[in-house]
């Protein structure tokens, strides 16, 4: 008896002691919409300004009071979800059927899970949408497998455009007397150019380092990129069963070695994602930014630093092909009541309206071909660059992207760069632990 | 005759009066059992169930113990396991002696007594999450506070949260930093209720401050040391949000700040492995209770 009442206080101690960490979230959809679109990111239903910039951004009553415009009677409604936990969060939404549309950039995990709309159906069926609107190689780019097809289908279309690039920083590349950087860098170019300038800056005297990528998420993705420059894949399949990773290939082996002497031309603190606090700014103390993502150019702009901070493009392999296929595409719910409405919206988001309001009112890179016509983007140069990135990316996107072999891979790709075990090593586990993980699914 | 039927007629109204009366508040309670019936009991029960599907969240396969033996088999849940215990040990280690003495220290003090409490309980108030923000901060290697401070004594830099190797050490120290205070007032607490006559009469036959101390405060502060013992490590034994923040779920740099609960989180939402992930949530379940029922029995703490 004594036995059992310690047991139960202890479980009862366990229990009560738990606790659950929480996000927040923009507005409850509520019971009187007849369409529900989650988006992911710092929108915002009501107008903000940027306070870094200054610049005063329309909300999304905006596009609200356009959408009902054009589909009287219709009230639509936005839920605003943070990056943070994005998975978590729409897993969560779709389990409990809370929105109708969705932006969904892990699209191939719900898919997968049977849980989004194939959208081909759609498609097929309406004589005023016509998929050439999109940039090349997105709509390519974001097709999935569900849980019965044999080959990639439509189950999203773009709605967030991103490229991934390089950027560099051109004052620091002339006080140490280097060469701009070339708009297809080799690996061995940015190695070259990285060591050069890793120290005392020759005219202020400071420190400044040589390079920088983002560690933590990125690391896994980096490194793919770098192994892209040598040449390398990453492997091969789509679906699990079919997939064969090469992640202990000679140029994965090349692509960490470059890696781990990097980190040498870099602040310490990379591997937890720091260090690179005044990158992009006029206190500047990194030369170069590889894996780079295209959530500041409008603060470049308002700084007026667009001249000094050039983009080039990711390292390539030799058919011109290179780095991750990102971005956000938006997708229905399995349990949508209003599908052809959730269709209407898909349509709406690619239109002049909603991409331009995205990309001059919350500086989201347009998905559309037309975009490069608009006053806009043509007064941006650095633009160019990016929208040639967003056609030239790795597609379909990495399958092991969101899953156990991009953590693996991350985690051993850390390992060696801060020299808890050799390259060989952690290749050559990164590559068993990850097909061992792909065999037991 | 009468007097007896009187009497058992009686006891029925009484017996019937108390049933009611804890009907009564049975009632009273069945908000909450229902609410810790929907949110605690359903969720412990489902993961459980869980844990023997292989289940992406929406597609289940019956697969009894596989995701045990997949998790036992792997590396990467005992490195968890491994950094979890170190973890919380040091904490522990160091936080609830260095807590007991300042509180002994505030405790004898007459002036700014309060002023002392706030303080140090200020840490505690505030959200792990904000105060882990801020200790990236404090611990990064080039501008740390904490480095820039040890380079002006002379003292050699570490690379705190940039390194597998001290990596665990800088989440010990925002550990210790937000549970010290908290120590400090459950000790204070104890240390007001000790009679002062013992202290008295220890003083009569002669004893030291330091003896009364060592013979008559630490013993008396046993049952504080077994319920901060025991809390302490269910705690520890849960982090998660200082290591999400710090490094991400999986733990950056090489998984060496990875938890357990990071480990359920990164395989749960990271990868849609939900029987995986609750797999790995009964284990932890059965690692703290066996843990606690252990350190109950170490400590004899009466609940």
């Amino acid at each position: 008896m004594k036995r059992l009442s310690t047991l139960v206080a202890a479980c009862s101690l366990v229990m009560l002691t738990s606790c659950a960490p929480q996000t927040e979230t923009e507005n409850a959809p509520s019971e009187n919409a007849d369409l529900t679109v989650a988006m992911i990111g710092d929108f915002k239903m009501q107008d903000t300004t940027d306070p870094i910039t200054g610049q005063k951004a329309t909300g999304f009553h905006a596009a609200k009071a356009e959408f009902e415009r054009l589909h009287p009677g219709v009230t639509i409604e936005f839920i605003m979800m943070p990056w943070s936990n994005y998975v978590a969060n729409t897993q969560a939404m779709i389990a409990g059927s809370q929105a109708d549309v969705y932006q969904m950039p892990g699209v191939n995990d719900f898919a997968a899970q049977g849980l989004v709309e194939p959208l081909e159906p759609f498609i097929e069926e309406d004589d005023d949408f016509d998929l050439g609107v999109y940039n090349d190689n997105l709509v390519e780019g974001w097709k999935v497998f569900g849980p019965d097809d044999d080959t990639p289908q439509i189950y999203s279309l773009p709605v967030l455009g991103d490229g991934r690039f390089i950027q560099y920083d051109k004052l620091l590349f002339e006080q140490w007397g280097v060469e701009p950087l070339s708009d297809y860098p080799t690996v061995e170019e940015v190695i070259d150019k990285a060591k050069q300038m890793t120290g005392e800056n020759p005219v202020t005297g400071e420190q400044n380092y040589g390079i920088y990528f983002p560690g933590t998420n990125d690391t896994a993705l980096t490194l793919a990129n770098l192994m892209e420059g040598f040449g390398g894949e990453w492997g091969t399949g789509q679906r699990w069963e079919d997939i064969e990773l090469h992640f202990d290939s000679p140029e994965m082996k090349q692509a960490l070695e470059a890696m781990v002497e990097l980190a040498d031309y870099m602040p310490k603190s990379f591997i937890n994602g720091q260090g690179n606090e005044r990158w992009l700014t006029p206190s500047n103390n990194i030369a170069i930014g590889i894996n780079q993502g295209n959530g500041n150019l409008k603060t470049i702009y308002a700084q007026s630093l667009q001249d000094r901070f050039p983009i080039v493009q990711n390292f390539k392999n030799e058919n011109g092909v290179g780095g991750m296929f990102s971005g956000s595409p938006l997708a229905i719910g399995k349990t949508s009541k209003n599908k052809d409405l959730a269709w209407e919206f898909i349509k709406f988001s690619a239109s002049e309206y909603f991409q331009r309001f995205l990309w001059e009112e919350w500086g989201s890179t347009p998905v559309i071909k037309q975009a490069t016509e608009w006053e806009s983007i043509q007064e941006m140069e650095l633009m160019e660059p990016v929208i040639e990135a967003m056609s030239n990316a790795v597609t379909p996107r990495y399958p092991w992207a969101s899953s156990q072999p991009r953590y693996i891979l991350q985690a051993k790709t850390e390992g060696a760069l801060t020299g808890t075990m050799s390259v060989e090593q952690a290749l050559e586990e990164a590559q068993r632990e990850s097909m061992e993980w792909i065999g037991g699914r | 005759m009468k007097a007896k039927m009187g009497e058992s007629v009686q006891l029925q109204t009484r017996r019937n009066k108390a049933a009611k009366s804890t009907l009564t508040w049975y009632l009273f309670l069945l908000p909450t059992l229902l609410g810790i019936a929907c949110f605690i009991l359903y969720p412990v029960f489902e993961s459980f169930r869980l844990s023997f599907y292989r289940s992406n969240g929406t597609i289940e396969t019956w697969i009894g113990l596989g995701n045990y033996q997949r998790v036992l088999g792997s590396s990467a849940f005992w490195n968890a396991v491994y950094n979890t215990f170190y973890i919380a040990f040091f904490q522990l280690l160091l936080a609830i002696p260095a807590g007991f003495v300042l509180a002994s220290m505030i405790n004898r003090i007459k002036r700014f007594q309060s002023m002392f409490k706030v303080l140090f309980f200020l840490p505690n108030v505030t959200s792990i999450v904000a105060a882990a923000m801020i200790f990236m901060f404090v611990l990064q290697p080039e501008v740390g506070l904490i480095n820039h401070f040890l380079d002006l004594l002379g003292l050699p830099t570490s690379p705190w949260l940039s390194d597998p190797s001290t990596s665990k050490a800088g989440v010990i120290l925002l550990a210790v930093w937000h549970w010290l205070g908290f120590v400090i007032i459950i000790c204070l607490a104890n240390l007001q209720a000790i009679s002062p006559e013992l202290y008295e009469a220890a003083e009569i036959d002669g004893a030291s401050s330091l003896q009364q101390w060592l013979f008559i405060t630490i013993p008396n502060m046993a049952g504080t040391f077994a319920f901060l013992f025991i809390m302490g490590w269910i705690s520890g034994l849960q982090r998660f949000q200082e290591v999400f923040v710090l490094g991400g779920p999986g733990g950056s740099p090489s998984r060496s700040m990875q938890t357990v609960v990071a480990l359920i989180y990164e395989r749960g939402f990271g990868g849609f492995e939900f029987g995986i992930a609750s797999a790995i949530t009964v284990l932890l379940f059965l690692i703290i209770l066996a843990f606690t029922v252990l350190n109950l029995k170490l400590t004899r703490l009466k609940l």
